[in-house]
């Protein structure tokens, strides 16, 4: 639960090193990749197969079936229920936010057909305010289910986030509740959601829609849970289990359906959606 | 007065509410049911994994009316609230709480649920089992639920551990209760990098239940003599008893489609 990166244990350190123009550095091996190359592979190291955040806008590229995306631009005002000041003005820091990422909010919302099916594509700006569930992310979240209900579609989620967003204090626990009324009205239409969970997600998002889709998919090695790793490891004095909170101790324990490679996501989550929907 | 010391003083207030919100006087969801209902009998486990004391419930009487009652046991003395686990639920107190609001649900039983804890547990043990995915399965539960849903927020509901038993039709709470998004030390962890730091976390988040009545995510503040519940137990519980008799006879009066469409209706604005 929180609006900030946290720090990482597992797979390698997040700083960003510094690469030659024209190439990207491998956020864990820092190995150097040609931009072009970098696209290609989606984001995913060709040497050491991590898989790196990808924008939100880019996620859903890489999940529609080409020619098929379209965004669905919402206006939200911003809100800002607490007056919160911790040093920096909320709303400044949203506005910062805004600037780096080139995303409005947390939550971006799309159009497309995913192996044909016609589908919302809900993807989250793990850049803004650490992809954390405030007001209008959660406001965001719930018409994207409402359009895919009016329009007949499925959702598909990408669930990146920190959590919820301390900034808005009670407010963005009621988050939790809004995105709820999006994923049963799914559920009451007989549509399907796919969510894909990917590095990290945790607290409130995790405890929320990202765990109540029909099917949920993980990238290799995300964390995912819903205390931080360092609250538990705190809390209980002792060192946690190699694997901790991965995508793969999560499957091992029966809490996802697959863990699945970047590059087969757009198949995967695909195939799954025409078995749901009985596509031909 | 200084810039420097106003901000010491409304730290100081603010964590004040938080500790008073804690007094271990404060009357417990146990203690709640013992005085408020009759004919309890306690139903226990999840019929999956195991018994979790920090969710304790059962079918109960208020007056005439027969309910499930829901509640997070927080433990009155070092004993009990180790037993109970300080009111932090592992997935299997969720899960036991699904349960028994779906046995509510078959016999058309309101349901009562009393809000007190501090966070969900942090563990191993309760990430291994899907503590957010017990979670979430209870708000989508609760939002489904085609019973009244009444919930009572007694001193602490933090985080999402809180809000499982709180997607209900009517929200109450005792006004020196805090309702937050996590716990002051965790937002100060978060925020500050600093647990330390929680007087001033606790100032910038306003945990009051006051907030969340401004903000419409509470309906109603049972109020409590100076200088808290704890002083007078027995008065707030019979406030309490007074507001949740009357909650339920309203809402009993409803269909359960209107009863979905409005709890629908509410959790969708979500003080939007």
């Amino acid at each position: 639960m929180s609006a900030r990166p946290t720090p990482l244990r597992g797979p390698g350190p997040q700083l960003r090193p510094v690469a030659p123009p024209g190439t990207v550095a491998c956020p864990a091996c820092a190995r150097r990749v040609v931009a072009a190359r970098w696209e290609e592979t989606l984001g995913v190291c060709p040497a050491c197969d991590h898989h790196a955040r990808v924008p939100a806008a880019t996620r859903a590229a890489q999940l529609a079936d080409p020619g098929t995306l379209e965004s669905v631009h919402t206006a939200v005002d911003d809100r800002d229920p607490l007056r919160f000041d911790d040093g920096v003005p909320y709303p400044e820091r949203i506005l910062a936010a805004r600037a780096e990422t080139g995303a409005t909010e947390a939550v971006v919302t799309a159009r497309g057909e995913v192996a044909g099916v016609p589908a919302v594509i809900m993807s989250m700006e793990f850049g803004f305010l650490g992809g954390s569930l405030g007001s209008v992310a959660g406001e965001l979240f719930a018409r994207a289910c409402e359009l895919a209900v009016a329009e007949r579609r499925a959702l598909l989620g990408v669930c990146v986030s920190g959590g919820a967003r301390m900034q808005e204090g009670i407010v963005s626990l009621a988050q939790m509740a809004r995105c709820t009324t999006g994923t049963s009205m799914l559920a009451a239409a007989r549509l399907p959601y796919v969510a894909v969970l990917a590095d990290p997600c945790f607290g409130g998002v995790t405890a929320s829609f990202a765990t109540q889709a029909d099917v949920i998919l993980a990238e290799p090695r995300a964390r995912i849970g819903f205390a931080g790793g360092r609250v538990i490891e705190q809390a209980a004095h002792s060192k946690l289990p190699d694997g901790f909170q991965t995508a793969e101790f999560l499957l091992a324990h029966g809490m996802v359906d697959a863990v699945m490679p970047r590059h087969e996501l757009r198949v995967g989550a695909g195939r799954v959606l025409r078995a749901l929907t009985g596509a031909s | 007065m200084t810039e420097a010391t106003d901000t010491t003083a409304r730290e100081r207030e603010a964590i004040a509410a938080v500790d008073l919100a804690r007094h271990p006087g404060r009357p417990r969801a146990l203690q709640v049911i013992a005085r408020i209902l009759t004919d309890f009998t306690e139903l226990r486990g999840d019929r999956l994994f195991g018994d979790d004391r920090a969710v304790v419930g059962g079918t109960a009487r208020l007056g005439t009316r027969w309910l499930m009652v829901i509640g997070q046991e927080k433990g009155s003395d070092a004993l009990t609230r180790a037993v109970h686990n300080f009111g932090m639920p592992h997935p299997e107190g969720y899960r036991k709480a699904q349960r028994l609001m779906r046995l509510a649900e078959r016999f058309s039983l309101p349901v009562v649920c009393l809000i007190d804890t501090p966070a969900a547990h942090a563990g191993v043990g309760a990430e291994e089992r899907g503590q957010a995915w017990a979670i979430s399965a209870s708000l989508s539960l609760m939002l489904g639920l085609r019973v009244p849903i009444v919930s009572a927020v007694l001193s602490e509901g933090g985080s999402g551990g809180a809000l499982a038993l709180g997607v209900a039709d009517r929200v109450l709470a005792f006004e020196n209760a805090v309702y937050t998004v996590a716990p002051p030390e965790t937002c100060a962890a978060i925020l500050y990098r600093d647990a330390a730091q929680r007087a001033r976390a606790a100032a910038a988040m306003r945990p009051g239940v006051d907030t969340a009545h401004d903000l419409g995510l509470v309906d109603e503040l049972i109020p409590e003599p100076e200088p808290g519940a704890h002083a007078h137990p027995e008065l707030v519980v019979a406030a309490l008893r007074g507001a949740l008799a009357r909650h339920l006879d309203e809402l009993c009066r409803m269909t359960p489609d209107e009863l979905l469409a409005s709890r629908a209706r509410r959790h969708r604005l979500a003080a939007g």
